[in-house]
């Protein structure tokens, strides 16, 4: 009854909350040029109130399933609609929130931008495609509003477009992208080939089409249709394809650290927080759809990303990059969750992550602001996001500095922090998992504790280099400039500050089990070993710790305590970044320009050769035909004609209006008739 | 007594000769004086051939009449020609052309 009475009187909200962005979006689109940041804010904040509304309406009280018929073709009807569950309800309220918590920072960070009407249309079309993604009740709807998201990450990338680079990452991104659509494209057709529906709540809720589908003798059986077994482990992995594009794990995670072109705000909202987190909301919702195989496929993937991101993150000196690979092997962590059967504790992590990972970037772009508005002040010419040239900017930008570090140690996992609770619950779940596994993916927890003993000190070194070493002699003046950011951009910080913290997620800082947004899902059943829940926190941060003071000693005290020097391949392949772009670019760029330079050579030199020698041909054919048309046809026209005229002149020679001509005339006449009739 | 054939033969070359003037001469009077010649032509020929009919004188008669015609024709042809020279100015058959079209 309760859901009923949800239909009659709410159902009005959840598409506010969807369509409100949008109609920014038309709005500024359709030619409002000023005043936009209000417009924007205002639609993206009722967007987050009414969300939250919403979300105490839902969270584990109801699940609100609304549909309508979209269309049909022949018999088969497709329909469209709203699934509201936990995990709708959470991705909403994170998505909206953070969007509005983006759009206030914005409002300074993005401030004398002479295009900033493109921003906020933008910033509304991304809200609506991502809100709608995660209320979406149809595989087909979810793959429409997947491809509004990448369409305009895109278009955010590029914000700047003028910027070569920046034009270059988008596509780079959009064509990522692409590869994961594919493979989404293809798990949706598997799917409806198998069940004949779209429907998430037929296909994957408890006692879904999916679980009482079955393998019997190799085939996989759903009511009367049946597909070989094999296609089911093809559906699995065609959808987290899909996700690992979007989720940028390995190998599609280049085009992530390069999205970061884009401006820092939308690298927080985009790249940070939500678009990417929108592949571990896909792998969420489908969940029943992966077998063991699957899963286990998913666990290596996640584990390497993690794992490869941490350690291409200690030498990278461009302070968005390094956030950028944090994001990717923290992605990695939720993937590798998801697939060891953590299902609760990877949302736990997204939601998390969302808020510190969000942070980081936003107190990045506060420095990042202040080193660029301060750079140009002086007329110098240096990268302005370089972390060697930045340094002891503790006691300018006090607050920045301060946000930042609460960030940076949810992200570490430090105690009385958001990260603490769900890093740690994901690592305690890896390793009760490697209890009953058996053969390579026994090492799989410890590669995670290693790439979280990275991530420890990657983050160090980023907060040492910026806030406390000296800066380079270049940009002293620039760094004894700064000051915190402006008042609105501060608000934004210390408010993700607190969200940071284990506070808004429960009040046991030590258990993450006592967590209420931990306890809204569920996980698979894995043995549950007591001992882990001691002794992994407790190893974690003595080897953060351990990490924390290295970096410290190394960065701060400048003590020449290295493991491997610059020039060690160690430390080129980790800052060439594994070598995946030259790789790339020479596995399959360079052939691709090949064979499209061969395509072009042939048609240019066939194709075109072809089509010139036919034209050729018709050329003579109509040359001769002009000449058939002018000579033979117009001939015999022209030639009748000068006959009769011709004729006409010679006649006309009679009629000289004489009097002695024409009676010459008729003495002819008659003489000639005369002797006709004497000779006949 | 002089044969028929010779009367025929004056009248012949008469008539060639009043042709003749009908034909090529430049000034509307010789050629009115070139249609006399053959009106007169003929003329001869009625009055040569009347011999066969003696009798009744049709020969000699319709003589009579065709010079009665020919001086009636020849009073309206003079007429004509002083009107042709009124509106033309001349009298010359080549220069009066307006009969074309």
């Amino acid at each position: 009854m309760e859901s009923m009475y949800f239909a009659d009187s709410q159902i009005f909200l959840v598409s506010a909350v969807v369509v409100l962005p949008l109609i920014s979006f038309l709005f500024i689109l359709a030619g409002k040029r000023f005043n936009t940041e209000n417009l924007a804010l205002f639609h993206i904040a009722v967007s987050f109130i009414l969300s939250v509304y919403l979300f105490t309406g839902i969270w584990n009280k109801q699940t609100v399933h609304l549909q309508w018929s979209w269309f049909s073709i022949g018999n088969v009807e497709f329909k469209v609609g709203i699934l509201l569950n936990n995990l709708s309800v959470l991705m909403m309220v994170l998505v909206s929130g953070i969007a509005t918590l983006v759009h206030v920072y914005s409002r300074a960070y993005m401030k004398g931008d002479p295009d900033i009407y493109r921003y906020w249309a933008y910033l509304g079309l991304f809200c609506f495609s991502m809100l709608g993604l995660v209320v979406s009740d149809s595989l087909l709807l979810i793959y429409l509003f997947w491809e509004l998201v990448g369409f305009s990450s895109y278009l955010l990338i590029g914000f700047w477009y003028t910027r070569d680079s920046a034009a270059r990452a988008s596509k780079k991104a959009f064509i990522m992208n692409r590869i994961g659509d594919l493979g989404f494209l293809t798990g949706i057709m598997i799917i409806y080939q198998q069940f004949r529906t779209f429907d998430l709540s037929l296909l994957f809720a408890e006692n879904g089409l999916i679980q009482a589908s079955f393998i019997q003798e190799a085939m996989w059986i759903s009511g009367t249709s049946g597909m070989p077994e094999i296609w089911l482990t093809v559906a699995g992995v065609a959808f987290f394809l899909g996700a690992m594009a979007k989720s940028a794990q390995f190998p599609l995670h280049t085009w992530l650290p390069d999205a970061m072109e884009g401006p820092t705000a939308v690298s927080s909202l985009i790249h940070a927080a939500t678009m990417v987190a929108a592949g571990v909301f896909l792998i969420a919702r489908i969940y029943p759809v992966f077998n063991l195989q699957v899963l286990n496929f998913m666990v290596i993937i996640g584990t390497i990303t993690a794992f490869m991101a941490a350690t291409i993150a200690l030498t990278q000196n461009d302070i968005k990059r390094i956030l950028a690979y944090s994001t990717v092997s923290q992605l990695g962590f939720m993937i590798m969750a998801l697939g060891i059967g953590a299902y609760s504790e990877s949302i736990f992590h997204l939601s998390t992550h969302a808020f510190f990972k969000c942070l980081l970037f936003l107190a990045a772009g506060a420095v990042i602001h202040e080193m660029h508005h301060n750079r140009d002040k002086y007329g110098l010419d240096f990268d302005y996001q370089d972390i060697r040239l930045m340094g002891g900017l503790k006691k300018q930008m006090p607050l920045a500095f301060i946000s930042m570090c609460i960030a940076s140690a949810a992200l570490v996992g430090l105690p009385l922090t958001s990260g603490f609770l769900s890093k740690d619950s994901m690592l305690i779940k890896v390793f009760e998992w490697a209890d009953s596994q058996t053969g390579i993916l026994k090492i799989i927890p410890y590669l995670m504790l290693l790439s979280s003993a990275l991530t420890a000190f990657y983050i160090s070194r980023l907060i040492f280099k910026v806030f406390f070493s000296k800066p380079q002699p270049v940009s002293i003046p620039v760094v004894s400039d700064a000051k915190d950011a402006p008042g609105q951009m501060t608000v934004v910080l210390l408010i993700l500050a607190l969200f940071s913290t284990f506070l808004p997620f429960g009040l046991n800082p030590l258990s993450y089990e006592t967590s209420w947004l931990w306890s809204g899902f569920s996980s698979s059943e894995i043995l549950k070993q007591e001992l882990y829940h001691q002794i992994i926190p407790f190893m974690v941060n003595t080897i953060s710790a351990g990490m924390i003071v290295l970096a410290y000693r190394m960065y701060v005290q400048n003590k020449p305590f290295r493991f491997v020097s610059d020039e060690s391949f160690l430390y080129r392949f980790s800052s060439g970044e594994w070598y995946l772009n030259q790789f790339y670019s020479f596995a399959f760029v360079k052939p691709i320009e090949k064979v499209a330079l061969l395509s072009w050579r042939f048609d240019r030199y066939v194709i075109d050769a072809i089509v010139l020698s036919a034209a050729v041909v018709v050329r003579r054919i109509s040359d001769f035909s002009k000449w058939t048309d002018k000579n033979i046809v117009d001939g015999a026209v022209n030639g009748s004609a000068s006959l009769v005229a011709w004729a006409g002149s010679i006649f006309r020679m009679f009629q000289s209006g004489r009097l002695q001509h024409y009676l010459l005339s008729v003495l002819i006449v008659l003489l000639t008739f005369l002797i006709l009739i004497f000779l006949i | 007594m002089i044969p028929l054939s010779h009367f025929l033969l004056i009248s012949a070359c008469l008539f060639c000769i009043g042709l003749y003037g009908v034909l090529t001469k430049r000034n509307a009077i010789q050629v009115l004086i070139g249609i006399e010649f053959m009106i007169n032509a003929a003329v001869l020929n009625f009055v040569a051939f009347g011999r066969y009919d003696a009798e009744q004188g049709g020969g000699q008669m319709f003589a009579l009449f065709a010079i009665i015609l020919a001086a009636a024709g020849v009073a309206v042809a003079l007429a004509i020609i002083l009107n042709v020279y009124k509106h033309f100015k001349t009298i010359d058959p080549v220069k009066t052309d307006t009969l074309k079209d």
